[in-house]
């Protein structure tokens, strides 16, 4: 419960899911759209608002021209020396009247000027008020934006998380396909008739990477059945010959020539029972049986059943998670191996949930140790004669219980192998 | 399992043959195999009986009454196991299967159509024997003293599920429950230790003589079977371990 909860949480805070990156990319989005229409809302406020100005500093000042002509003297002109510097100049350049704002951060001020014979008149109009409107202005298209952001970005979360969610769907259906469970579908089947409840598709990407997991998993369980249905007519077809064959030899009065037929019925049928098994490993038709046994008296059951020697080493009391027949097929036929190959004393050591079968002959072909035992080669001449399927079949059934089988020469000499559990 | 017993059978047939001799009811298409699986279980001293095909099984069964049948999976017609349905209608005779093709299919499918052990094609006349011996020591199973205390003949009781070791007879409130000898011993191995958890390695010992290399399907599915008999929760499963029957 914990597990899952602490799960959950991290996948939550992965910084890399989908999620927070579908989020970080709308949070850019709509900051880049809220500056740029902010910048310009701004702008173009600020150029009405120029307009505006200069349009009331000039009216104030042909105001006051048309008074100075009338009487002759200025009303609310302001006196020359107070005029800025640049002011200044650009009336002394220019014949026209110029307006000009001062730009004065608390209290800007609007000018309007013109060179009246030898003096400049200059008339001023306040822009305090204009310039607060538009920070209130700025304020708010900032407020407005951090609004439309909070509320956004949770949205797009949300909204990736549903796609984040189909997607885990789709990932997790492989797993499960990846681990042997054939019937995953990202889907849920069909029932009679009725149209498939798709991963809440709607004909988007994600829709179509489910149907092609889909397809995928079911043209491999079809490949698959198909296969197991092979090898199983295959197995009916060899063995009911063979089993009258079994039955017919054991009738045989006795003489040479019968032990002779015998042997070799045995040999043909360790043989075909060897390649079906391994047709089945193959064909990914096995399956574990799993349940907790205790090591020693499992390998103790197999060493006696083979009727080989060798010398048994146990640590403790060690158990193990396993199918107990697979493991005594697995130790079987290392044991088989050890003693047809390699040289005696053969040892097995469990400990743990590791069992080493160790031989004293020459070792395992260089082969065998690349590239893993292969049906029907035995390496060299001098490792003596068999089918080579004995160690393939280990293999397989070792993978079949999820275990390791490693094949190694160590430098002492000898052969080992070691299956962990 | 490729243990060929050779040599003077006189001992064997001595045995078996001491009684009236058990009659098998051999089901096999294939011809060589059902004349030489004759041949070899009458030198054991069983009368054998032998059909080509399903129908003709569920005839000869009629006919000829065996106390113990062997039964291919596949046959022509009536495949073996609609025959073993056909059969568990009406008997309770020890059936065991034969499957060349030994995958879980099959398997599962026999045993579930009611069969009581099957072995995988090519068997040894040696192993057909062991198992037919096993079922019929089954079929006549006089159980040992009850254990939890219980002395023989006494009926143990658990809710309305009655069974009487001694009379070999089981009811299910009131009404009697018929069983197939396999699903009466194990009923016997789970009430003689009620409460107490059996793994399935001494399940397959005490109910089916088997040794280490018993398939732990045949009891997952006789025990389902059994459920279906005498109701579902009586016998829990025990993850990992095994089956107990409830007190």
């Amino acid at each position: 419960m914990r597990d899952t909860a602490a799960r959950a949480v991290r996948h939550l805070l992965n910084w890399r899911s989908l999620r927070w990156k579908i989020a970080a990319l709308v949070t850019v989005a709509s900051c880049a759209v809220a500056l740029a229409v902010g910048l310009l809302v701004h702008r173009s406020t600020y150029e009405r608002s120029m307009n505006v100005g200069g349009g009331r500093a000039m009216t104030a000042l042909y105001a006051e021209l048309q008074n100075y002509r009338r009487t002759g003297s200025t009303f609310a002109a302001e006196p020359p020396e107070t005029i800025p510097l640049p002011l200044r100049q650009q009336i002394d350049t220019a014949g026209d009247p110029v307006v000009w704002y001062d730009g004065h951060p608390d209290k800007p001020w609007m000018w309007a000027a013109v060179r009246l014979g030898d003096s400049p008149v200059a008339v001023r109009v306040d822009m305090g008020t204009d310039l607060r409107s538009r920070q209130a202005l700025d304020r708010h298209i900032v407020i407005a934006a951090l609004g439309t952001l909070a509320a956004v970005v949770p949205l797009a979360a949300l909204a990736a998380e549903l796609l984040n969610r189909r997607l885990r769907r789709v990932a997790r259906t492989a797993r499960r396909i990846a681990a042997g469970d054939l019937d995953a579908r990202t889907t849920r089947r069909a029932t009679a008739g009725g149209p498939a409840a798709r991963a809440g598709g709607r004909g988007d990407e994600i829709a179509e990477i489910s149907a092609t997991v889909d397809s995928m998993a079911d043209s491999l369980q079809a490949r698959l059945l198909s296969e197991q249905r092979f090898t199983a007519d295959v197995a009916h077809e060899l063995r009911t010959p063979l089993m009258g064959l079994v039955t017919a030899t054991e009738l045989l009065p006795e003489s040479a020539a019968a032990v002779l037929v015998r042997d070799r019925v045995q040999v043909v049928r360790s043989l075909v029972e060897d390649l079906l098994e391994i047709s089945r490993l193959d064909a990914g038709a096995e399956r574990a049986d799993l349940r907790r046994v205790p090591l020693a008296s499992v390998i103790e059951g197999t060493l006696a059943r083979t009727g080989l020697t060798a010398c048994l080493t146990v640590t403790g009391a060690p158990t193990a998670e396993t199918d107990p027949r697979r493991l005594d097929r697995i130790v079987t036929n290392l044991l088989v191996n050890a003693h047809r190959h390699g040289r005696p004393p053969v040892e097995i050591t469990v400990t743990g949930r590791e069992i080493t079968v160790h031989d004293h002959g020459p070792g395992f072909p260089p082969s065998l140790l690349a590239h893993g035992p292969q049906r029907f080669r035995t390496g060299t001449p001098e490792r003596g004669q068999g089918h080579g399927l004995g160690l393939t079949i280990a293999q397989g059934q070792s993978r079949v219980i999820g275990a390791t089988l490693v094949f190694a020469n160590p430098p002492a000499g000898g052969a080992t192998a070691t299956l962990r559990l | 399992m490729t243990l060929v017993i050779r040599g003077d059978m006189s001992d064997l047939v001595a045995e078996d043959a001491a009684a009236a001799p058990v009659r098998v009811l051999l089901v096999e298409d294939d011809e060589v195999i059902r004349t030489t699986v004759a041949m070899a279980l009458e030198r054991y001293g069983y009368r054998v009986a032998v059909a080509g095909d399903g129908l003709a099984g569920l005839e000869r069964f009629q006919e000829v009454r065996p106390d113990v049948m062997l039964l291919d999976v596949m046959l022509p017609g009536l495949d073996g196991i609609g025959l073993c349905r056909r059969i568990r209608e009406s008997s309770m005779t020890p059936i065991l299967m034969m499957s060349a093709r030994g995958d879980a299919l099959d398997v599962v499918a026999g045993l579930e159509a009611g069969a009581d052990d099957y072995v995988v094609k090519p068997a040894d006349t040696s192993v057909l024997v062991a198992r037919i011996r096993a079922l019929l020591r089954r079929a006549s199973f006089v159980p040992e003293p009850a254990g939890a205390g219980e002395p023989l003949g006494d009926l143990l009781v658990f809710g309305d599920l009655v069974i009487d070791p001694g009379g070999l007879e089981v009811s299910l409130a009131g009404r009697p429950v018929a069983l197939a000898p396999t699903e009466l011993r194990l009923l016997l191995v789970f009430a003689a230790r009620p409460g107490i958890v059996l793994d399935r390695q001494t399940l397959l010992t005490d109910v089916w003589d088997y040794g280490w290399d018993g398939d732990s399907r045949v009891v997952d599915l006789c025990v389902q079977r059994l459920r279906r008999k005498i109701g579902p929760d009586r016998i829990e499963t025990v993850r990992g371990f095994g089956y107990k029957l409830r007190r």
